[in-house]
């Protein structure tokens, strides 16, 4: 059977842990609590990822999963203060028929994973991904699949991005900024936010050959906006009406023009030319980068900022104009 | 040319930037964007009767390591009927939306769910429908916002979240298939995917997804209020398109990918359900109120239909049997998009003729706007199942599919859905044709009407008399045997 | 392999437990943390499958899809945030 060690020990002791962490954060009846808890275990996440030889993830999980959704999580407790909260119960038999459902499908699942990973492993598209990577234009294999393998997923996981970002702006006004932060606060600002730039410069550079790339440093890029709202900086970096347009429209834009553009020598959609690949991906990350980080900062704002797209030709023409 | 098949996806999405970027010309670059669309997929349609099924190898790699999308008769007929929908809905939001300040977020959003729509259709890579199916529930929510209304919100908030569950739980069986087979790429495994635990359980947790996303019974609960609140031409692509897309990827799943795997029992069980959804959402399509209600109401009922069929289809071989119940199942499903996106429309119009949609106050309806008049009737008769619709020819079918394979549990399904269904309609039509003064005098035949009604005659007639070619074009696979592999 | 096993199972039990939390719980921030930890438990799966042990290197594909499902995890986050704000504030108006 399992040959269990020592070695297994610490991989237990995390699994428990991250089991513990999430039936807390959930299990708690106190929201704040809850949204802490959260962002621990998104933490104890990104340990995991690294444990598992997922430098990328680790990265990534970071900066989105526990640091940006957490950041959004937290202001989001403030809409909750003051509103009723909804004591509408399910009803004990509908929790007990719902918790027997959780039961059974968590042990079909454990089942086929049992079988999949210790029993009968399959061999899947490790070898040909690693195999294919020298054509890739990139040597890390993450920003290989990302970013030539399955671009296409990349693209549309932009325009995912782009239409929640629009719905946020449909849905309301954007959140009152804060009072300008006092001279400490905003010393510290004035060191962190260039340090976050030059660190997603980085990302995005590294990514083509080491963990790093588009989304983590389009993520450390939001960071930087983020603080320097906190700091009393209400537009948090961002410009406003058609230069913010243009800035949320061109990660998808450059994408979608240059995996079309290059049919014209390789005769098929999102082909690179071999000698350009890498250069070509380089140029849709920094794109991708700039979408990314301006979309986040505006899901933080939490709506439309004034004059935002009001569609009037009136004053399109004076935007033009400006 | 296989590069064809990119853009009936391409050419939404570069004009939902241009509208986003240029608000001003919105509405032009969102009509001219859904018609080049449509003009896209007839290429496509042209290339694929000429030539059988299409595939398009994204980037030059090999499926499985790369995406693939793919085009055969199915999808061809998903594209085509969501694409003609949508221009005519894009015809008629020009008008709707013409002196709206939220015209600018309308176009671009309704581009990216053609977008969204398109690449569902498309694509031959499981994750990658993971993705769509992500895109298309967010579009749509958003979409849904649009009225402002708190219920419009709350339907919308109540759909996200149930949406992104069924999402979640797709992906889960979409890990699963990955962890039993080492690929995502569907035609590889159209091919590898046999019955055993793995496929069990994947299987399960990716028509539970989508059994939420397609509001099966008792799934239902967030299609009504959701469908009912938006502003017109939206509850039009939710009832018509949107809840279609899951059904597709079901179809795709139970009849091609896990072909075998199937179980008669579990294909009894969303029998049932559908059966009970046919004869509620009836009974409360007959009970509602208000007129956009009824048509929401309406379409958990015929979406019950739809699900009748797969444990016909189970229990029927592989052959020109099932073909045939195939080919009526998607004719169902097409002349219903055609039939209940007319619909929404011209419910559309009533109530911003006459500024509400209770439908006892209705009368006059028919001397104001004969034309909207005529849609519901017309709509009325494909959503009965009269002849000369689509949907007559289908339900014959579907009985007798009923009488080869002995499931006689059906027919009085199929019979009180019919009944109910007429009850409503002509309940519906009795208000509208009374005389009375509930809708304003009307000045002429709006450029809004025309559409509902080009709608409606294609489901009725257009339907009926081509019905030959959507079996034609069932058959056509790119999945199972015989398919591009 | 017992490692890769190991993740992968509690992936399964953080689905399950998120799952269940979406379903019972009728705050919608409740219902978002929830769908939180059941996405971050399908990704616990698929990193899993993606680990081959330390001699060998990983699977890149699911690293790959992982990242697609974060950004679209926190894009859905975002929207439904905002909404819940927006209906709060009706409900103050």
């Amino acid at each position: 059977m399992m040959n269990m060690s020592l070695t297994m020990i610490p991989d237990l002791m995390l699994a428990v842990l991250l089991i513990g962490m999430a039936w807390a954060a959930l299990s708690s009846d106190d929201l704040k609590r809850g949204v802490i808890l959260f962002i621990a275990f998104g933490l104890l996440l990104a340990i995991v990822w690294a444990r598992l030889q997922a430098p990328d993830l680790a990265l990534a999980e970071a900066a989105i999963g526990a640091g940006l959704a957490g950041a959004l999580l937290l202001v989001a407790l403030r809409d909750e203060t003051g509103g009723k909260v909804a004591a509408g119960e399910v009803s004990r038999s509908g929790r007990w028929l719902v918790d027997l459902f959780a039961l059974t499908m968590t042990c079909l699942i454990g089942w086929v994973l049992w079988l999949t990973i210790y029993t009968e492993p399959v061999e899947r598209l490790a070898p040909l991904a690693h195999a294919m990577l020298a054509q890739s234009g990139v040597s890390n294999p993450v920003t290989a699949v990302l970013l030539n393998y399955r671009a296409y997923d990349t693209l549309l996981e932009l325009v995912v991005v782009l239409t929640a970002v629009l719905g946020v702006m449909v849905v309301g006004r954007e959140r009152r900024g804060y009072r300008q932060a006092g001279p400490v606060f905003c010393g510290l600002v004035h060191w962190l936010v260039p340090l976050l730039i030059v660190t997603a410069g980085y990302l995005l550079w590294v990514g083509a050959h080491a963990p790093g790339g588009a989304f983590q440093a389009g993520a450390t890029l939001a960071a930087a906006g983020i603080l320097l709202r906190l700091a009393g900086e209400d537009a948090a970096g961002l410009p406003g009406g058609i230069r913010l347009r243009w800035l949320l429209v061109v990660g998808i834009g450059l994408f979608l023009i240059i995996g079309l553009g290059v049919t014209l020598s390789s005769g098929q959609v999102l082909q690179y030319p071999k000698a350009w690949s890498g250069a070509l991906i380089l140029v849709i990350e920094s794109a991708a980068t700039a979408s990314i980080a301006a979309a986040l900062v505006l899901a933080y704002r939490g709506g439309r900022p004034q004059g935002w797209l009001t569609a009037v030709d009136k004053e399109n023409n004076r935007e033009v104009s400006a | 040319m296989s590069n064809l098949l990119i853009w009936p996806v391409a050419l939404p999405l570069l004009a939902a930037l241009l509208a986003l970027l240029w608000p001003g010309r919105s509405t032009w670059i969102g009509v001219a964007g859904t018609a080049l669309s449509l003009l896209a997929v007839l290429l496509v349609a042209r290339q694929l009767v000429e030539t059988g099924p299409i595939e398009l190898a994204l980037g030059g790699w090999a499926p499985g390591l790369g995406i693939a999308l793919r085009a055969d008769g199915l999808s061809l007929l998903m594209l085509s009927m969501s694409s003609l929908v949508a221009m005519a809905v894009a015809v008629y939001a020009s008008v709707y939306f013409s002196q709206s300040d939220r015209r600018g977020e309308f176009w671009v959003l309704w581009l990216l769910l053609i977008t969204a729509l398109h690449a569902l259709f498309l694509s031959g890579d499981l994750f990658n429908l993971y993705v769509t199916l992500e895109l298309l529930g967010l579009s749509a929510v958003v979409l849904a916002c649009l009225g402002g209304s708190r219920e419009s919100l709350r339907a919308a908030l109540r759909y996200l979240v149930l949406g992104l569950l069924g999402s979640l739980a797709f992906l889960m069986g979409v890990a699963l298939v990955y962890a039993g087979y080492g690929t995502l790429d569907m035609a590889a495994l159209g091919a590898a995917i046999e019955a055993g635990p793995t496929a069990w359980v994947a299987l399960s947790l990716m028509t539970g997804g989508l059994l939420i996303k397609s509001a099966l019974f008792p799934l239902h609960f967030w299609l009504p209020p959701a469908h009912a609140n938006a502003p017109a031409p939206v509850s039009a692509v939710l009832s018509a398109l949107v809840v279609k897309a899951a059904l597709y990827l079901i179809l795709r799943l139970w009849l091609e990918l896990f072909d075998g795997v199937v179980t008669q029992a579990a294909a009894l069980i969303v029998g049932v359900l559908g059966a009970i959804a046919v004869v509620w959402g009836s009974w409360a399509a007959l009970r509602a109120e208000r007129l956009k209600l009824m048509a929401a109401y309406s379409t958990v009922a015929q979406l019950g239909y739809l699900f009748l069929f797969l444990p016909l289809l189970a229990a029927l071989p592989q052959g020109e049997g099932r073909d045939l119940a195939l080919g009526a199942l998607v004719l169902l499903a097409l002349t219903h998009g055609f039939a209940k996106s007319a619909f929404f429309l011209a419910a559309g119009v009533i109530m911003q003729r006459a500024g509400h949609d209770r439908i006892a106050e209705l009368g006059g309806t028919a001397r104001a706007l004969p034309v909207t008049a005529f849609t519901i009737a017309l709509a009325g008769v494909a959503l009965i199942g009269l002849p000369p619709s689509g949907s007559f020819l289908a339900k014959w079918q579907l009985l007798s599919s009923v009488f080869v394979t002995g499931q006689w549990i059906w027919l009085p399904v199929i019979a009180i859905g019919t009944l109910l269904a007429g009850a409503y309609i002509f309940r519906l039509l009795g208000h509208a044709f009374a005389p009375g003064e509930g809708v304003g005098p009307s000045l002429s035949v709006g450029r809004e009407e025309i559409p509902a009604m080009l709608l409606a005659l294609i489901a009725t007639l257009l339907l009926g008399f081509w019905a030959t070619t959507v079996w034609d074009l069932v058959p056509i696979t790119a999945y199972a045997a015989g398919g591009i592999g | 392999m017992t490692q890769a096993l190991i993740y992968a199972l509690t992936g399964a039990v953080i689905f399950m437990l998120g799952v269940r939390t979406t379903l019972l719980r009728d705050a919608l921030l409740h219902r978002i943390l929830g769908l939180n930890v059941s996405g971050a438990g399908v990704f616990l799966v698929f990193v899993s499958l993606a680990y081959r042990g330390d001699s060998l290197t990983t699977d890149p594909v699911p690293h790959a899809l992982v990242l697609t499902g974060l950004v679209v995890a926190i894009s859905a986050t975002a929207l439904a945030l905002a909404l819940n704000r927006r209906l709060r504030e009706m409900d103050h108006e």
